[in-house]
């Protein structure tokens, strides 16, 4: 399959069932509302040295809101259950509570597993605390120095998706990364998906494990490194010098599907040669994602 | 089965008439013959529901009361959840000990709306009470949780005795609001007469009052301004002497 003279390789993208949570973020301006949701999903890319993977998901008009004021989604994912309420409980208190003007919110009300997060930081007010039941939730006020926090007691969280992906292998870094950004463009503020890396993107794509120190989780994929392609079996085609990788998570698999879809097509552009995945063999993670199905239309 | 039962009122009552069974969760169990032979009382004597109203109906959890109602008390008193609308004034007593469910009153209200029973130490402990329309005396009075939104005026006592719970008022609240409350807001939107053991301690915008009007506005249908929405309140802490973990909170302007 070639799109736009890229080649579409026929592979596919293996991804994780992950745990995941959408925060909602509100504030006096837009600003505010961001300059939270940008420290509460700072050091977030990847649940191997984070042990937790978030991004915001879209911004927020007003009216999308609970208390009509600008806002922030994020979606929060961990690789387990016990985890996603200690890293919520730790993120949220020390990034949205401390930051001026904002309030939180559960962005999936209709999720029966609930984390008792705002619960548990209600008793950064010392008992001077108080809660009030809104429509059938419960929220609590917590008394600051600025005025009082608002946040909602219990968080939804369910099944998610962890590490959508796709390689974009271009003929020079300046090509690789022109198509990185016009896919991350594309793909923003798409509902249901993150992109978790640093403005979306990924150099440093690893294989599982190492072939050299015990103690590494990941190490650099060599098959994909353009500099190793004389000592290391390599998988780039003739002519590719550069490779960026774009990860996705998301609320479930239809939406990483559909982002992908988007993402891809946008960086089809000229200096890339082909576009291709990250997988496992299909042994490790449960969710597949092939290509050529996907830029086809059909549901994978 | 029926999406909502209609009592429409047939026969006036010529003294107080109670009402303090017709709930809609009993109703929600009832065929339309059972629901007319519920007991109800007459100028203190017993009677059947039938006697007065017509019934439209049976086994919903959304009950409209229709006609001229002042002389009936104890509407949807001890509640438990549904939805009941009464669509005209009513009397005294309007779910007093309910906990659970919502009440809208498409007029005015007589005294104690979501207080106590005769003898009780706490009136309603949950759902929502909304008075399209003026209430009496002591409206949310001893109220332990929930909602009791009055649009127009509130007479003496509003919010007396309140354990937690919230009570808002956007006409003229009357005195001794808030008198001996333990927790619970009683949110002001108009003038309101303060019992002095409230303590001034500061102007601010609570987001929890912009969240519950908003809430109001969009999932209650009520007109409610933005400039109540959006607005500073003077918070006072009280009753100081009680607990004094309650507040009033007096809109002060946009």
């Amino acid at each position: 399959m070639i799109i736009n003279g890229v080649t579409i390789e026929d592979t596919f993208a293996e991804a994780f069932t992950m745990r995941v949570a959408r925060i909602v973020i509100t504030g006096k301006t837009a600003r505010w509302a961001r300059e939270a949701a940008l420290k509460l999903t700072g050091f977030a890319t990847s649940v191997i040295g984070c042990k937790c993977e978030a991004g915001i998901e879209r911004e927020l008009t007003a009216s999308e809101t609970p208390d009509g004021r600008p806002g922030v989604s994020v979606l929060f994912l961990t690789m387990d259950k016990e985890s996603l309420p200690q890293q919520l409980i730790v993120r949220l208190g020390q990034t949205v509570l401390t930051c001026p003007t904002t309030a939180c919110f559960d962005g999936l009300p209709a999720a029966p597993d609930r984390l008792a997060v705002g619960k548990a930081l209600r008793v950064f007010g010392d008992g001077f605390q108080g809660s009030k039941v809104i429509g059938g939730r419960r929220y609590w006020r917590v008394p600051v120095m600025e005025g009082e926090f608002l946040i909602e007691e219990t968080f939804g969280m369910q099944k998610g998706v962890g590490g959508g992906n796709f390689l974009i292998l271009a003929e020079h870094p300046d090509a690789a990364l022109a198509a990185a950004e016009a896919a991350v463009l594309a793909m923003t503020n798409l509902p249901g998906v993150i992109l978790p890396f640093p403005g979306g993107v990924v150099r440093s794509g690893s294989k599982v494990g190492s072939k050299r120190y015990k103690n590494m989780l990941a190490t650099t994929n060599e098959a994909f490194s353009p500099t190793l392609r004389a000592i290391a079996p390599s998988a780039l085609p003739e002519g590719v010098n550069s490779v960026l990788e774009i990860v996705l998570d998301g609320t479930d698999a239809p939406s990483i599907e559909a982002a992908m879809r988007v993402g891809i097509r946008a960086a089809c552009l000229g200096g890339v040669r082909s576009i291709s995945a990250g997988n496992y063999g299909g042994k490790l993670g449960p969710h597949h994602f092939p290509l050529r199905k996907i830029m086809s239309g059909v549901t994978a | 089965m029926s999406d909502v039962v209609v009592l429409s009122l047939r026969t006036a009552p010529v003294g107080a008439l109670e009402l303090a069974g017709v709930t809609p969760d009993r109703l929600a169990q009832l065929p339309q013959r059972e629901i007319a032979a519920l007991p109800v009382r007459h100028a203190g004597r017993g009677a059947a529901l039938g006697d007065f109203f017509t019934v439209k109906g049976e086994r919903a959890a959304r009950v409209r009361l229709e006609g001229d109602l002042r002389l009936a008390e104890g509407m949807g008193a001890g509640m438990m959840g549904g939805e009941l609308v009464v669509e005209g004034h009513a009397g005294r007593d309007v779910g007093v000990a309910m906990t659970g469910g919502a009440i809208e009153v498409r007029g005015d209200v007589g005294d104690n709306t979501g207080g106590a029973r005769p003898g009780a130490a706490r009136g309603m402990v949950g759902g929502e009470i909304v008075i399209r329309g003026n209430a009496g005396e002591d409206a949310g009075a001893g109220m332990r949780r929930g909602l009791v939104v009055v649009t127009g005026n509130a007479g003496r006592g509003t919010g007396r005795g309140m354990i937690a719970g919230t009570a808002v008022v956007f006409g003229q609240t009357g005195p001794d609001a808030g008198r001996w409350t333990k927790r619970g807001s009683i949110v002001a939107c108009g003038p309101v007469a303060r019992p002095a053991t409230f303590r001034y301690a500061c102007t601010y915008r609570p987001p929890h009052v912009r969240l519950l009007l908003l809430y109001l506005r969009e999932r209650r249908g009520l007109d409610v301004a933005d400039r109540w929405i959006t607005g500073r309140y003077d918070r006072y802490s009280g009753d100081l002497a009680e607990l004094g973990k309650g507040e009033m909170l007096q809109w002060a302007g946009e």
